[in-house]
């Protein structure tokens, strides 16, 4: 069975084999000038409180080319376990429906389950095999970029922290979960819709809103946030804005000592602790009022998860597809040993 | 005699409809047994029971003196080949003897090539540019070459042309002959059958009418062609299949064990083809609720 599995994948993975070459060569051929400009920065070695500096002339170095293969990087990785469910998963069972070749399988001297087996394991560990190998390298590739986008606390195009998106989802083990998942969702497409291209569609529209669902109304709520407050000085240097009621907003886009801490919110609290949003009415008179403000005993307070949990969010959601994917599998195996053909 | 498929008031109902329903027959080994029957007879839901690629929703059915085929020992002995003869567009003919190669343990190779070469199928060519008829015989490469006890053909010749049909059948007739297997095969157009068939079951409406071997029903059956007259007043060993009447002429097809011995009647022998439909025509009346012919 595996002869016939493979002899069946070949075309799909001949493509594959193709396009992870083309993409090698592009990191290959970008990667080492990354690399040595990372090198010359000065980032690596330096002290937590003064690598803003060094991390920011990295990245304002960057060229298009880089800015270019970054981004293309990040579309690959991202895309290809859509790409993978709808070519690859999607077909695999749904052809044998519409061509009515499954009768041909089915009857020769091996069962549905092995027939299953097989054509999902071999095509499926390709799935993975391509995306992690992608990921991987791409991650090698880009890890200059992370470094530097961590400690900065500036904003660059590239400049993204490792929980912004769509950075998590480019890197690390979650792309192997969502190929996982994509490549099952495809085949339990087809095993239901019995026709290609509808099962092609439907797992573009399902993978498509599961992947929006996920780091907006999921990702956030799988580890409760921690918080913080911090004085006032160390996130301000002046020129609050401040509306003629006393309004103001305090908003921070790094906590400190915390480089690429995935912030959830941030706000003014009083010395008791509870949020405030109208300014003393001695500090309103002031042309500076953040010193005005501290001495009033306001600080800021950050809501946000800890740079250490990145390896616990990447795991868990990591989990999470491949119970999905294995759930799906289990399904399909149900439903074609089921014998209702 | 033993069975190769023997079904007891056997149904199959895909979700309101029933395909088969309350199906009773049992096929003898060592014929080549055709199953005629118009569409919607419940033809191909029979045979895709016997094939192990469906299950019964009421009633048995057993294939071989067994449940029908599902682990590897089982579907080894029985070779299919589904309407249409199924087959990998994509790959080329050497790569579907390979295939039944790794898929079937009891594979015969010097079979499978000597009949690829006998066909003149080009081993290179992809099975999506191939004839229907030469893809109805690579399929029927792969059912044969597997050594089944039993071969199932499910309208194997329905798509193709005359000549093709021909070829198709006479090469059936040769695997056959050489590797004795029993074959069941389906069809609606009788003359099809006529060929290859020793052995004929007309299937209406999941009901046998008829079956018999073919010698047999020729040797009972009689066309009979005298003056006006009630069939009810035949003599009680004659069984009327089919009569028609002009003002002053009646014609009858009758089944009967012993010889027709009126003098009033004109008797003539009668062919499989008139025979079998007479038998539909009588039927058709309880066809109404039986007209879904399964297509997967």
């Amino acid at each position: 069975m595996t002869w016939l599995a493979w002899r069946q994948f070949r075309p799909q993975a001949t493509a594959a084999a193709v396009a992870l070459a083309a993409f090698t060569v592009l990191l290959a051929a970008t990667g080492p000038h990354l690399a040595s400009l990372y090198a010359a920065s000065g980032v690596t070695g330096c002290h937590i409180d003064s690598c803003d500096r060094p991390a920011s002339n990295f990245l304002g170095l960057l060229g298009g080319i880089d800015t270019v293969v970054y981004l293309l990087g990040v579309a690959a990785v991202i895309l290809t376990p859509a790409v993978i469910g709808i070519f690859w998963g999607a077909p695999l069972i749904a052809r044998e429906f519409e061509t009515g070749t499954f009768r041909l399988a089915w009857t020769q001297s091996i069962t549905r389950t092995r027939w299953l087996a097989v054509k999902l394991g071999l095509t499926g560990l390709a799935a993975l095999a391509v995306t992690e190998g992608l990921a991987l390298m791409f991650g090698w590739w880009a890890a200059p970029i992370g470094q530097a986008a961590r400690v900065t606390a500036g904003t660059f195009p590239l400049g993204m922290g490792p929980f912004s998106l769509p950075a998590f989802d480019a890197h690390g083990i979650t792309p192997l979960g969502y190929a996982a998942f994509a490549f099952t969702l495809g085949v339990t497409a087809g095993v239901l819709i019995r026709r290609a291209v509808p099962a092609m569609a439907v797992t573009l529209i399902i993978f498509a809103a599961i992947q929006v669902a996920m780091p907006l109304g999921i990702r956030p709520y799988l580890f409760p946030p921690a918080h913080t407050t911090a004085s006032l000085s160390g996130y301000f240097s002046g020129g609050q804005t401040i509306s003629p009621g006393g309004g103001f907003a305090l908003a921070v886009d790094h906590v400190r000592g915390e480089p690429g801490a995935w912030i959830y919110s941030s706000g003014a609290v009083n010395a008791a602790g509870h949020p405030v949003s109208t300014m003393p009415a001695a500090c309103i008179q002031n042309n500076d009022p953040l010193p005005c403000l501290a001495s009033h005993g306001i600080r800021v307070a950050v809501t946000y998860q800890p740079t250490s949990r990145y390896w616990a969010f990447q795991w868990t959601e990591t989990a999470i597809y491949l119970a999905l994917a294995l759930a799906l599998a289990g399904f399909c195996f149900w439903r074609v040993s089921r014998r209702r053909y | 005699m033993t069975a190769v498929i023997e079904t007891e008031r056997l149904g199959k109902r895909y979700r309101r409809l029933w395909a088969l329903a309350d199906c009773t027959l049992s096929i003898p080994a060592g014929h080549v047994v055709g199953i005629v029957g118009p569409n919607g007879a419940g033809k191909t839901t029979l045979l895709s029971l016997a094939a192990g690629l469906l299950a019964p929703t009421t009633g048995t059915i057993e294939v071989l003196g067994g449940p029908p085929p599902e682990n590897p020992a089982e579907l080894a002995r029985v070779g299919f080949v589904a309407q249409d003869a199924p087959v990998y567009a994509g790959l080329p003919v050497a790569d579907h003897l390979r295939l039944g190669a790794h898929l079937n343990p009891g594979w015969d190779e010097a079979l499978a090539r000597a009949r690829i070469e006998r066909l003149d199928l080009d081993p290179g060519q992809k099975a999506g540019k191939l004839s229907g008829g030469q893809r109805a015989q690579l399929a029927l490469t792969l059912a044969i070459a597997k050594r089944p006890g039993l071969l199932i053909l499910d309208e194997p010749v329905a798509s193709l042309d005359p000549l093709a049909r021909r070829e198709f059948l006479q090469d059936l007739m040769e695997a056959v002959a050489e590797q004795g297997l029993s074959v069941v095969l389906s069809s609606h157009l009788i003359a099809d059958l006529e060929r290859v068939c020793d052995y004929l079951i007309v299937l209406v409406a999941s009901r046998v009418l008829v079956a018999g071997p073919v010698d047999e029903l020729l040797a009972t059956h009689y066309l009979l062609t005298g003056p006006r007259r009630d069939p009810a007043t035949l003599p009680a060993g004659q069984q009327v299949i089919s009569a028609s009447h002009t003002d002053r002429q009646t014609t009858l097809l009758v089944r009967t064990s012993g010889p027709v011995l009126d003098p009033a009647w004109t008797v003539s022998e009668v062919g499989l083809e008139d025979l079998a439909l007479a038998y539909m025509k009588q039927a058709r009346p309880a066809r109404r609720n039986h007209h879904l012919e399964v297509q997967q």
